[in-house]
């Protein structure tokens, strides 16, 4: 466990270091209203170091994290305003047909529509596989939330393959800066924003795909997706690990999988969770830490008077049951309020100081004042009779880095408090019978010192 | 005023005996106020109404499955009692499963210590262990016994989590050391926190408790308990049962047991359970015996009893039947339903099912559906239902099934008089 997690250390310092690079305030995406994707075949990594051919949409433009003409799992987070007209322009590199739907998406127009490209398919307009045939689809962004695109052409394969991706509507009025919201209202409103989107992979699918591809057979020659038995879990297109290393440019070598799935948040903050279930397989996500309110599905605000704005119908849970198709949005918040001890060790410790506000926490560090120079209740276990994880910093108290003996931790900068985030069929925190990995990462709940920012 | 000096005095000398004193490396220490002989019971309650000590070991064991096969497991036992000396011999070949039901109640000051008492049968293991308080609200690191971000206790040593308990509901615990296989091994149980209305009464407080509506549980006047502090009365029940699902691949199991890789991307579970056990192994109110080695006949852990779990309910026609649900299982999404009865959920994630404002989302249903990790809060109104049994199952119905044996697994009754 430690070893593996030291392999990592190099890359996670410089995932928190980036800043805008690695785990971000906003989600990895690029903007509209307009984007242009092709959809083309390359190889991802598993958490194992595994290759997988993959076929996922590519951006055809520049965009900042993102690298142009590369296929990416998974596709390019769409990022879009309430009301918005979105228009998607695909093209396709694949050696079949393929195409886009967009669940929750409502008055979809294609090419197929006015006859101006693209073949008419069972579910939608599709692309042939020419890499020349532009098929565009148009629909308005009526509704802010959180959303997902898929193929419609063999999703039962396809998808598997790696064609699925995520769509941020923001809502009227949003503002990066001074307004962040998902829905439009204080009930929704946030600090930082993590996406979440949950996939898994069949190897002998991609194997059988890249056979037939050699034999110049077509591509779902003897695939039978009814089989299908994953071995590998994904956030974000990423196995753990990977999940934990910087985005984008931060990490060259994985230009088709550009997303991690890093959150950090300070105490107090208010941190979105845009969770998405984009395969096959139901996912009990299980956030460490503390419950979170799950104010939205399927990008609808969980509220009885519609268009409120006030989520009052939020189910607060530890584990969020993630469904196919669905996506939630879901408030996590930490403090450390009520553990009866100094989250930050006692005065005689560490000197410091706590001013409660009206509801009782530290105007500055929101420290919960009455726990304040409480001591630890129980006395540690010595060191050699400790088993120490990489993300412990060898202190409990938050912001204090403790004396660990060599070649233990260190890989906790700030001396944070690292919480884990995963799927709680714990079969899926493994990379093809190697644990640990899969679909999980870790929170970190950042001291406030001087020093340590979050965008 | 003699009284403060004699409680600051006892105060000084808890504080010399588990506060100032280190353990010597690789020492069984347990840490308990107000517990001279460090055997996790305190000796005067009356000085420390609010603390709450137990010592579970973690470590191998045996279990049998309701087809009768005999299973390598990994898992905890209660220690509570056991003096420091006896621990490691008493934890050795110990393991249940479940694991300990930890029941608790809201304001409680709750110190677990947990011994690693090592891998009898695996003596080529040195795997640390862990308890992992599974929903515990605005959780630390020290104490949430996730070893990639905390630590873990070796093998012959105690660490005590502390856990100052201000939610009731209904959690659950396992160990989080390489999470996979210790999970499927089998170090998972139920554990509970009883709201502060049970001591309060609806309306009330701890010093002026409203006594016709304190809990029974309590001493009270009022219904047996409430899950939640609902201010109404709403999440009252009479009869109360954990019951926890889970499952197990033997393949797993077998392998652990023989020293061969774990065949993890492989793991299929084929012994669904509820409690530790296939149906109709759940009904058996009584504790399963001591497992049984069937190549030698003899006991296969020392004669010790690692299934005492009965998943049977029992109750009064009329009466509210509080089922506590939660899944350990590390592979599935499991569904159960109570044939005939009708189903209230009144709770998920340790939480009442209201919202940010208290708005009320209660609803009725005749199935739940729990993955791995999830609990949910179920009322069972048994008011209008003839007496007779009923049944509560898995209505995923491959796994009404021990491995091979048809007709068992995930399934229990509920007998209403
Ligand atoms: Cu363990």
């Amino acid at each position: 466990m430690t070893k593996t997690l030291l392999r990592l250390g190099h890359a996670l310092v410089a995932a928190l270091a980036l800043g805008a690079g690695g785990a971000s305030a906003v989600v990895d995406g690029i903007t509209g209203p307009v984007f242009n994707l092709t959809a083309r075949a390359d190889y991802i990594t598993a958490g194992d170091g595994a290759s997988l051919l993959a076929w996922g949409y590519a951006p055809d433009d520049a965009h900042p994290g993102h690298f142009q003409d590369v296929m990416q799992y998974p596709g390019p987070t769409m990022i879009v305003n309430e009301g918005d007209e979105v228009i998607v322009n695909l093209k396709n590199a694949l050696p079949m047909p393929v195409s886009m739907v967009f669940p929750g998406q409502s008055g979809v127009t294609t090419s197929c529509d006015s006859a101006t490209g693209g073949t008419p398919g069972a579910l939608t307009c599709e692309a042939p596989p020419d890499g020349t045939t532009t098929v565009t689809y148009t629909f308005t962004a009526s509704h802010p939330g959180t959303y997902l695109y898929h193929s419609g052409t063999r999703p039962d394969l396809q998808v598997e393959m790696g064609l699925v991706g995520a769509i941020v509507v923001r809502p009227a009025g949003f503002d990066e800066g001074t307004n962040r919201t998902a829905y439009g209202d204080a009930g929704s409103a946030y600090d930082h924003e993590y996406l979440f989107l949950l996939t898994e992979m069949d190897f002998q699918v991609h194997e059988q795909v890249a056979i037939n591809l050699m034999a110049g057979l077509p591509p779902e020659t003897g695939v039978n997706t009814a089989d299908f038995t994953s071995e590998y879990w994904f956030i974000n297109g990423r196995a753990a690990p990977d999940t934990m290393m910087a985005a984008g440019a931060g990490t060259p070598w994985m230009p088709t999988q550009p997303y991690n799935a890093m959150p950090r948040m300070f105490p107090g903050e208010r941190l979105l969770m845009r969770v998405i279930g984009g395969g096959r397989d139901l996912h009990p996500f299980h956030h460490h830490g503390n419950n979170s309110w799950t104010i939205a599905r399927d990008g609808r605000l969980l509220e009885s008077v519609p268009g409120s704005g006030n989520p009052d119908l939020a189910v607060s849970d530890f584990t969020v049951k993630v469904v196919p198709g669905n996506t939630y949005d879901a408030i996590f918040e930490w403090t450390g309020k009520g553990l009866g001890w100094d989250i930050y060790g006692t005065v005689a410790l560490n000197p410091h100081t706590c001013t409660a506000d009206t509801s009782g926490f530290d105007v500055v560090t929101r420290e919960w004042c009455a726990d304040h120079d409480k001591p630890l209740p129980v006395v540690l276990p010595n060191q050699q009779d400790l088993a120490f994880g990489g993300f412990w910093s060898g202190s409990p108290y938050l912001g204090a880095a403790g004396a660990l003996p060599p070649g233990q931790g260190g890989l906790n900068a700030n001396a944070g408090y690292f919480h884990m985030w995963h799927s709680h069929a714990e079969k899926e925190i493994t990379n093809n019978d190697i644990f640990p990995g899969g679909m999980m990462t870790m929170v970190i709940i950042e001291p406030r010192v001087e020093g340590v920012t979050i965008p | 005023m003699k009284t403060t000096c004699t409680l600051s005095r006892l105060g000084f000398l808890v504080a010399l005996a588990w506060g100032l004193a280190p353990a010597a490396h690789g020492a069984v220490f347990v840490q308990c106020p107000g517990d001279s002989n460090q055997d996790a019971v305190i000796d005067n309650p009356a000085l420390h109404p609010n603390a709450k000590c137990m010592h579970l070991s973690g470590g191998d064991g045996f279990v049998t499955m309701a087809d009768g096969y005999l299973q390598y497991i990994f898992g905890f036992s209660d220690l509570t009692g056991v003096l420091p000396e006896q621990a490691m011999s008493e934890g050795m070949l110990a393991a249940n499963f479940p694991a300990p039901t930890i029941a608790l109640k809201q304001g409680q000051q709750f110190y677990l210590s947990l011994t690693n008492a090592g891998m009898a049968i695996r003596p080529d293991l040195f795997d640390p262990h862990t308890v992992h308080f599974h929903g515990f609200p605005q959780a630390a690191p020290v104490f949430d016994g996730m070893p990639e971000g905390s630590i873990g206790i070796n093998m012959g040593a105690t660490i005590t989590y502390y856990y100052n308990l201000i939610e009731p509901g209904t959690f659950m615990y396992h160990c989080h050391m390489e999470a996979t296989e210790h999970m499927q091994m089998g170090m998972l149980g139920s554990l509970y926190v009883d709201p502060i209305q049970n001591r309060t009464g609806i309306g009330g407080s701890l010093a002026a408790p409203d006594l016709s509506t304190v809990a029974a549980k309590e001493g009270g006047a009022g219904p047996y308990g409430y899950v939640y502090n609902d201010g109404d009365g709403s999440t009252a029940f009479d009869v109360e049962i954990p019951i926890q699902l889970g499952s197990f691949d033997p393949a797993f199991h077998d392998a652990s047991y023989t020293v061969q890789p774990l065949p993890f991307a492989e793991m299929k579970d084929k012994y669904p359970m509820m409690n530790g056990r296939g149906y109709p192994d759940t009904v058996n109110s009584a504790s399963l015996p001591p497992p049984i080695d069937p190549e030698t006949g003899e006991s296969a852990n020392g004669g010790k009893v690692s299934q005492p779990v009965s998943s049977r309910v029992t109750a009064t026609a009329g009466q509210k039947i509080l089922l506590r649900l939660s899944n350990l299982s590390v592979t599935n999404f499991y569904t159960v339903t109570a044939l005939g009865l009708p189903m209230k959920v009144v709770g998920t994630g340790a939480h009442i099912l209201r919202g940010p404002d208290g708005t009320d989302t209660y609803y009725d249903t005749s199935s739940v559906t729990l993955g791995g990790g999830e609990a949910a809060d179920v009322i069972v109104d048994t008011g209008g239902a003839a007496p007779g049994t009923y049944f509560l199952y898995t209505t995923n119905l491959n796994y009404l099934s021990n491995n091979t044996e048809d007709y068992g697994g995930m399934m229990t009754e509920i007998v209403i008089n």
